[in-house]
């Protein structure tokens, strides 16, 4: 096992350079530069330009700018100078306002994260019991019902419903229950009472909550469902059923443990999700997450942003896949890290 | 016109922030206790009384509020009220008028030297007062090369030097004649030299020093260096200036993706006198909402007080009686317009019969009606209509497929080889008329005006198509002049004198620069040169008016139209002016005790 956990963690090493010098190159080689954005005077604001004669002395300040940012280095130079800051746990500093990465990027996570996690726990917490629930009684009209509706809350795609819930529940036109926007009132203060400020967050945070958890409901159910079904065709259920074990138990004990493997696979799998933020949701309902963190930096052409990213989501990912592997061991007592002799 | 605006005259004149004129009357004083017995809630009279706040919509965070390298318009909205500039321009008259500078500067004969003497009772918002040094300073800064301020730079080109002759007074020195000068220098809004430069780095370093800067003696560059680098780097988030609304608490106050929260000080030189800046209310807040619908639901809940629409909302979802009843909607000219513009460097469009022809094509009334839904106009020439120097007498251009294949016919184009496409022998070679117009994506209104324009095209022969790009590349395409006909936009100030050289002189049609169609008239170029230097405005409008007609009859652009500019307001607001030359001054705002919402 020990052995085994050395060799999947050296593998990291090869395989996040190998990402990581892939995005890094493919970021660069992408049309479109941060400093011509910046330094575009009128053209990129849509306002009258810059005169001729001026250009020269903006071509003078665009090369500047760009070997104070070392962007007029080849490629794999940039690329072992930012290794190399990475390695100092240096993130570099924003393109866009010279803020450190690090700092842009503190700043927004708690926010993401929170709302992937309490997404990830209602989630569960929901299609579980809707999974195990559908398996005992398969082909009742609960079962169809369920699957139905959430089979067509998967299909909405959140930038429409998301439009749509706010039309419908905060601006008044019909109802005006939730605010549309933000992440907080105007007036919230850190002076408030801790049930306070979490009950503020919690009433800014209802909708986009009701949208991100919107279309997870009928995967996991789903996979609850029928990995259920395969167990209650397993000859131990049948022992156990003619043994004499109360059905509650055949259910909860043995059938459900066996099913929880796959959860815990499509868990590992949504780590990186974690920090990643759903764009869509973000800017629809104005959060300042990670997700439009990214966003922005796109559009800006900001690498030290995008990088940072683009590395943490490869680098939890790999993560992400180990967990799963050492969870899905774990649980499941056949499969074994040990190499075979045989 | 140059991006005219220049650092905080720049950012006032937007659509909010800078003076808007007042019939002067006296007004009462601040805190309005008397008035609070006799406001009527639903009067417009009564002397207006501080108090409540203004929470406006932002589209965008702002990210960096440094006056002088921040280059977003979400930014200097909010830099507008922290940083007024010396001389204002009167939003009714256009007339140039004082703010931090007690009169206008006394210009010398040969246009060359700008006498600017200040107030002695502006201070700075930490207490210490404004003197000729941080007028200097701010001069400074914005020529030292090392600076990230090469947009605002290029404005200040031909600063040649600039001295305190005493605490009050500053003398500018400069290389060239240029009318707009006035505006320019003008516009400058002082910063703090002692929280800028807090290790005094720039001291006994002049402006002339910082122009010649490959001279510059080796210990001063490497002060200068210093400076730079703390400048373009530590303030970023917290500006501090002599303006009468101040960002007190950066931590609490200026929260990434979420608000901007401006707070009224006391201590600011012109209590009272909106038109100075003072505004009415308590605070300004810049809410951060990147979606326009959760904006419109924000602002139908009471969330915010201000933003512009988008056409559909001005026309579709906005039309509740209970609407209406709390928000007034409100029409304006915008000063912006959209074109679609013919590189004349492609052989097919060098015949200006082609883009006469290609302008005869496109249905400006019909995009107006049907792709703008109404809310727009169709414009002539590049100047903004409510301007004076826009010349009345063009008539508008005619949609008129019959006229444009005339037109095209006697430009030598026919279909030769029969196959449904215009052609022309061009240089021993049978070229089709066929290109393609770029535009940006995500940018509705080009992508169809682009698609109503290359429908009409197609039934004229001409195989044109349509692709949108993402920005950056569209950006790349049009200044290396890498494209046939782009969709795109300028905007102007409408409260400050136009200037096309940059975009129409010959000197400026190389890759990079903003005559980016080409287009070279030799006639054009000697008038865009006088108008620069003539400081008399008849004279210059008489120039202005003959340039448009040579445009107009060259159409190197097809000028589409003038987007109207949309709005909605709270109506607990009074003292709400539209300016002539478009937008409102949200100084002039407030609201009747009984009607305000927010206590501080």
């Amino acid at each position: 096992m020990l052995a085994y956990l050395v060799r999947r963690t050296l593998l990291f090493i090869p395989t996040f350079f190998g990402i990581t010098f892939i995005g890094f190159a493919i970021i660069h080689l992408a049309p479109g530069d941060p400093v011509d954005l910046f330094l575009s005077g009128g053209l990129a604001s849509g306002t009258a330009g810059i005169s001729t004669q001026k250009l020269g002395d903006m071509e003078k300040a665009k090369t500047e700018l760009r070997r104070e940012l070392g962007l007029d280095q080849p490629i794999p130079v940039q690329y072992a100078r930012w290794l190399g800051r990475l390695v100092r746990a240096d993130l570099g500093v924003s393109l866009k306002d010279r803020q450190p990465v690090w700092d842009k990027i503190r700043a927004r996570m708690p926010v993401t994260i929170g709302i992937n996690v309490a997404a990830l726990l209602i989630v569960y917490a929901i299609a579980l019991p809707l999974g195990i629930y559908s398996a005992i009684r398969p082909g009742s009209r609960l079962d169809r019902t369920l699957t139905v509706t959430s089979f067509m809350a998967y299909s909405l795609p959140s930038f429409w419903i998301g439009v749509l819930v706010i039309v419908f529940f905060c601006g008044g036109d019909y109802f005006a229950w939730f605010p549309p926007a933000g992440l907080r009132s105007l007036d919230y203060d850190t002076e408030w009472s801790i049930a306070r400020r979490l009950g503020d967050i919690s009433y800014h945070l209802a909708l986009p909550m009701f949208v991100t958890t919107l279309g997870g409901y009928a995967e996991l159910s789903r996979f609850m469902r029928s990995a259920m079904l395969e167990n209650a065709r397993q000859d131990f259920i049948r022992t156990a059923r003619a043994k004499g074990v109360p059905e509650r138990s055949v259910i909860l004990k043995h059938m459900l443990r066996n099913s929880l493997i796959p959860m815990v696979t499509i868990l590992a799998g949504v780590l990186p999700g974690l920090i990643g933020g759903s764009v869509i949701i973000e800017r629809i309902f104005s959060i300042p997450g990670i997700g439009q963190l990214g966003y922005e930096a796109v559009l800006a052409r900001d690498y030290p942003v995008i990088l940072a990213l683009f590395s943490a989501a490869s680098l939890l990912t790999l993560v992400g896949i180990l967990l799963a592997d050492i969870a899905l061991a774990l649980v499941d007592p056949r499969i074994s890290f040990a190499r075979s002799n045989a | 016109m140059i991006r005219p605006y220049v650092c905080a005259l720049a950012s006032a004149l937007v659509l909010l922030g800078c003076g808007g004129p007042r019939d002067d009357k006296k007004t009462e004083p601040a805190a309005g206790d008397s008035a609070a017995k006799t406001a009527e809630p639903a009067q417009d009279e009564g002397p207006p009384v501080r108090g409540d706040w203004v929470v406006l919509h932002s589209l965008a965070d702002p990210e960096n509020l440094n006056p002088l390298t921040s280059n977003d318009a979400g930014a200097s909205a909010v830099l507008g009220w922290i940083f007024p500039p010396l001389i204002r321009v009167d939003p009714q008259t256009l007339e140039l008028a004082p703010m931090l500078a007690r009169e206008l500067p006394e210009v010398s004969e040969d246009k060359l030297s700008y006498t600017y003497r200040l107030r002695d009772d502006v201070a700075f918002s930490d207490g210490k007062p404004m003197t000729a040094e941080d007028v200097l300073f701010t001069l400074k800064a914005i020529r030292h090369p090392r600076v990230n301020a090469a947009p605002q730079r290029n404005y200040y080109d031909s600063v040649k030097d600039a001295v305190a002759l005493d605490p009050h007074t500053v003398r500018i020195s400069l290389s060239q004649v240029y009318f707009l000068n006035d505006w320019v220098l003008g516009g400058t809004s002082p910063i703090p030299r002692h929280y800028y430069d807090p290790e005094n780095l720039l001291d006994g370093i002049g402006v002339a020093e910082l122009n010649a800067w490959d001279s510059l003696d080796p210990a001063k560059k490497e002060r200068a260096e210093r400076f730079a680098k703390a400048f373009n780097e530590g303030f970023n988030r917290k500006p501090l200036g002599p303006g009468a609304m101040v960002l007190e608490n950066p931590k609490r106050d200026f929260v990434t993706g979420e608000k901007i929260e401006l707070r009224h000080r006391d201590g600011y030189f012109a209590p009272g006198h909106p038109e100075l800046g003072d505004p009415w209310v308590d605070r300004v807040v810049y809410r951060v909402i990147n979606d326009f619908d959760a904006a419109l639901a924000s602002l139908k809940a009471g969330a915010i007080d201000f933003m512009g629409l988008r056409p559909v909302q001005y026309l579709k979802q906005t039309n509740d009686p209970r609407f209406e009843e709390r928000i007034e909607k409100h029409v304006d000219l915008s000063s912006g317009y959209t074109y679609i513009g013919w590189n004349q460097k492609r052989a097919i469009f060098a015949d200006p019969r082609v883009r006469q022809a290609l302008s005869h094509l496109v249905d400006k009334r019909n995009v107006c009606d049907k792709v703008m839904l109404g809310l727009a106009d169709p414009i002539e020439s590049p100047i903004y209509p409510r301007r004076p120097e826009y010349n009345r007498d063009l008539k508008p251009w005619t949609f008129d497929p019959a006229r444009a294949k005339a037109l095209l016919a006697e430009a030598g184009w026919s279909d030769t080889d029969g196959d449904g496409i215009l052609d022309k022998e061009i240089q021993g070679k049978v070229v089709p008329l066929r290109f393609e117009i770029v535009s940006n994506s995500g940018n509705d209104d080009r992508k169809n005006v682009g698609l109503v324009a290359i429908d009409e095209f197609k039934r004229a022969g001409i195989d044109a198509t349509f692709r949108a790009v993402d920005w950056s590349i569209l950006l790349d395409k049009v200044r290396s002049l890498d494209y046939e006909a782009v969709i795109l936009g300028w905007t102007s100030s409408g409260t400050m004198p136009p200037d096309l050289f940059q975009i129409w002189h010959s000197s400026q049609a190389v890759p990079g620069g903003s005559n980016y169609v080409s287009f070279k008239n030799a006639e054009v170029d000697g008038l865009l040169e006088s108008y620069r230097i003539e400081f008399d405005a008849a004279k210059r409008k008489v120039l202005y008016d003959r340039v448009q007609e040579i445009l107009y009859a060259e159409q190197p652009y097809t000028w589409v139209f003038a987007p109207k500019a949309l709005s909605a307001r709270d109506r607990r607001f009074r003292g709400v002016k539209w300016y002539p030359t478009g937008g409102t001054d949200q100084n002039d705002w407030w609201v009747p005790l009984p009607l305000q919402k927010y206590k501080n």
